[in-house]
């Protein structure tokens, strides 16, 4: 035993770990591979992963993919109805173009998330249970295509939580999922 | 001007040397006078950044709503800049001189570099804190991480290079004081210098990556560059943005062995097992960047996993190892001088009066359960999608930094009063009031912070969300409740920090000079280096298993609990 204000004996090295010392290594060690191991597994058999494909992509080509997107979709009073299995959302200073759109429960979407302008912030939750949400980062140059499957019927609502100027706190958008 | 000169006033020989009448330690006027001038920049700054917390925490307490949102985001950005940077850089470098020249004997080499790294510092950080406080339309506030291409003021990034130059300036005589030490010698340095090394080594790659991320994104603003892409800016930027708070680790980390030493009587249990410990931190922590790029798009989820568990969680098994070893120091220290018997006695007749002793326990014990569980449980790459840029991952922020940093350093530079600045405390209640005050305080507001993003899923960096959203019906106003409690004990955490600044230039400006040869009330019972002779196997250290043991419970029961809460969300993702 020495203590930290002077140099260690010179054996230092070879002097016996306490055996209380040694266990908790053990436990430590084991916690520490044990969540790596859930972790990593979680991405092959579990059912949220932030993973997707990105594609570069000048911003204002995204705003008018969305713009052919926004062509194409049904106009209802709840919102957008995609043409198929694809939803383009386009996060700008102070709207998520794009929506409110309308999504049926229990299909599996492709969500293309991208930017105009800044860095936003896409996060998404039922009205009725906000302990359920999720939140991912948006760029401009980048178009994230990530699936999501909405399994209850209900209004989602989409917050913007990246910092994006004076008006950011005003950026709200809305997914009405029905029934399927 | 004459009672700042007096601060920096002690008997020293014809050498310029004192022996410390707590540490024992030979002290050198250079070390000793630039260890208080880079403290008390500190405290300023804390006071600084102190008075924004108020701004900030009572907008988003929104049944008061003090600020518009134009000033929110500018209070904000004071508040994150001159807490989580100038306080705690400033205390960094302090922490530099003591655990390199101070614990070692020496003079501080290189003084005109140490006073050109201060007033370089300085610069710095007077100049971010003006072009936060005085930027103008179209430009915005750039909060703590000015992501492009959102625009921010070019001084912005030129002043915060500055700052990064001056601390790198003010780090080099500690670096010299090593490579002079160890040069001839195969000497191997006392631990708390071998931290505070391993420290300076963290801090270096830090401050590389924050010069590379500030030039990339001015180059940028100045023209010339054309574009900025704004996932290299987060790469770059989070190497100095998650690097900064490693070194607020390490340095901790080093002041809990040093700290918990002199005030407690602690012991290195092992030497070989805290070594390596700082040897992972070393090598693995600062892939901890990564963790603020889990729900990003362009990275890999193989690069994800591999960096945000710091390669098989490298270095949280090293934090673990801390975990064990310092409450272990203290246990074995106290039991081999007969203080405390059963399984806990050691600890409950520690000197829990002392503010020094009381801070860095409080701190050890909230930043473990508090930030240390929750960094963990958010870095998880699937978890982080319900953590991400929520009021939570602020409260985890707030229990690493505002909980365990600060109450180490509070801890720290009440010592440094007493020993350095050689005064008595204007009041013992009061000073010994603050730990419990603070601890308190900030911890119950920290788990508001926690339970507003993960129960609620409340944004952060927002002036407003949880009563009105506005052009929209939707709004937060569930998480009301969990406001009320969060404002109140914000309101105490602040007037806890004012007790601290309050107590602190109350002692060096009106506090008694204490005797030569007085201890001030620091030393643990039996004095520093009381002895029983019994090897380290004949102590018992039942105590701290258990508390680690506890610990563990905790960390399995939160880690199962954000699981369950992300198993229920509806799937995402490839």
């Amino acid at each position: 035993m020495s203590n930290p204000l002077d140099d260690p004996d010179d054996d230092w090295w070879n002097s016996p770990v306490h055996r209380r010392e040694s266990i908790w290594l053990g436990l430590a060690g084991a916690w520490s591979l044990g969540i790596f191991t859930w972790m990593a597994g979680f991405t092959q058999f579990g059912d949220q992963n932030p993973v997707g494909t990105t594609y570069e992509v000048d911003p204002d080509q995204y705003q008018e993919r969305v713009g052919e997107y926004k062509e194409a979709a049904e106009e209802t009073d709840d919102g957008l109805i995609p043409p198929e299995d694809d939803v383009y959302v386009g996060a700008m200073r102070f709207n998520w173009d794009g929506l409110p759109a309308v999504l049926e429960a229990g299909r599996e979407y492709d969500i293309h998330l991208g930017a105009y302008d800044v860095q936003h912030g896409f996060s998404v939750r039922p009205e009725e249970n906000l302990n359920k949400q999720i939140n991912l980062q948006v760029f401009p140059g980048s178009e994230w295509v990530i699936p999501m499957t909405f399994d209850e019927p209900g209004t989602y609502h989409v917050v913007c939580n990246e910092f994006c100027g004076q008006g950011h706190r005003t950026m709200h958008g809305r997914f009405t999922v029905v029934e399927g | 001007m004459s009672a700042i000169a007096s601060l920096f006033r002690n008997d020293y020989d014809a050498d310029g040397f004192r022996t410390c009448s707590v540490t024992g330690l030979d002290i050198h006027q250079s070390v000793e006078n630039y260890v208080k001038l880079f403290g008390l920049t500190a405290v300023i700054a804390l006071a600084v950044g102190g008075s924004f917390a108020f701004s900030v925490a009572m907008t988003r307490w929104e049944f008061i709503g003090l600020l518009d949102p134009s000033s929110y985001y500018t209070h904000l950005s004071m508040h994150a800049w001159n807490l989580l940077i100038f306080w705690m850089v400033f205390m960094e470098i302090a922490v530099l001189y003591v655990g390199g020249p101070m614990v070692l004997g020496r003079e501080l080499p290189l003084r005109r570099l140490a006073a050109l790294g201060w007033v370089t510092m300085v610069v710095g950080a007077i100049g971010v804190n003006a072009s936060i406080w005085l930027a103008e339309a179209p430009n915005e506030a750039p909060l703590l991480t000015a992501y492009v291409p959102l625009p921010v003021t070019p001084w912005f990034y030129a002043t915060a290079i500055v700052f990064l130059l001056g601390a790198t300036i003010a780090a080099l005589p500690f670096f010299a004081t090593i490579w002079t030490e160890t040069r001839d010698s195969h000497r191997t340095l006392p631990l708390v210098a071998f931290g505070a090394f391993v420290t300076g080594i963290i801090a270096v790659e830090a401050i590389l990556g924050g010069i590379a991320a500030f030039a990339y994104a001015l180059a940028w603003r100045i023209d010339l560059i054309a574009s900025v892409d704004p996932g290299i800016y987060r790469q770059l930027y989070w190497i100095v943005g998650h690097g900064t708070q490693q070194i607020n680790l390490l340095a901790m980390i080093t002041v809990w062995y040093f700290l918990t030493h002199v005030v407690g009587g602690a012991v290195v249990i092992s030497e070989k097992v805290s070594r390596t410990a700082f040897i992972l931190y070393l090598f693995f922590i600062n892939l901890g960047a990564a963790h603020h790029l889990l729900v990003d798009p362009g990275v890999s989820a193989g690069w994800r996993i591999w960096n945000t568990s710091y390669a098989f969680y490298g270095a949280a098994f090293a934090s673990m190892i801390h975990a064990f070893a310092i409450p272990a120091g203290i246990e074995a220290g106290r039991r081999r001088r007969g203080q405390g018997g059963g399984l806990f006695g050691w600890l409950t007749s520690a000197p829990w009066r002392n503010p020094v002793f009381a801070s860095t326990v409080f701190s050890i014990i909230l930043f473990g359960f508090l930030g240390g569980i929750t960094g963990v449980v958010m870095g998880q790459i699937q978890v982080n999608m319900t953590w991400h840029n929520t009021l939570a991952t602020v409260g985890h922020f707030h229990a690493t930094v505002a909980l365990g940093t600060t109450l180490a350093f509070f801890g720290l530079v009440l010592f440094v009063i007493k020993t350095m600045f050689r005064r008595d405390f204007v009041s013992d209640a009061l000073a010994s009031a603050i730990p419990y005050a603070y601890g308190a305080a900030m911890s119950v507001a920290t788990l508001m912070l926690m339970y507003a993003g993960i129960l609620y899923g409340v944004p952060r960096r927002t002036a407003e969300a949880v009563r009105n959203i506005p052009g929209s019906e939707f709004s937060f106003s569930a998480a009301i409740p969990i406001f009320m409690i969060f404002g109140i004990f914000a309101l105490l955490a602040i007037l806890s920090g004012v007790l601290f600044v309050g107590v602190s230039v109350g002692s060096l400006l009106f506090g008694g000079r204490l005797a030569e040869g007085d201890d001030g009330g620091m030393l643990p019972e039996g004095g520093l280096h009381a002895d029983g002779g019994e090897p380290i196997h004949a102590v018992e250290l039942r105590g701290t298993f258990a508390l680690c043991l506890i610990f563990l419970g905790v960390f399995a029961a939160v880690y199962v609990l954000n699981w369950y809460l992300l198993t229920q969300l509806w799937a995402i993702g490839a």
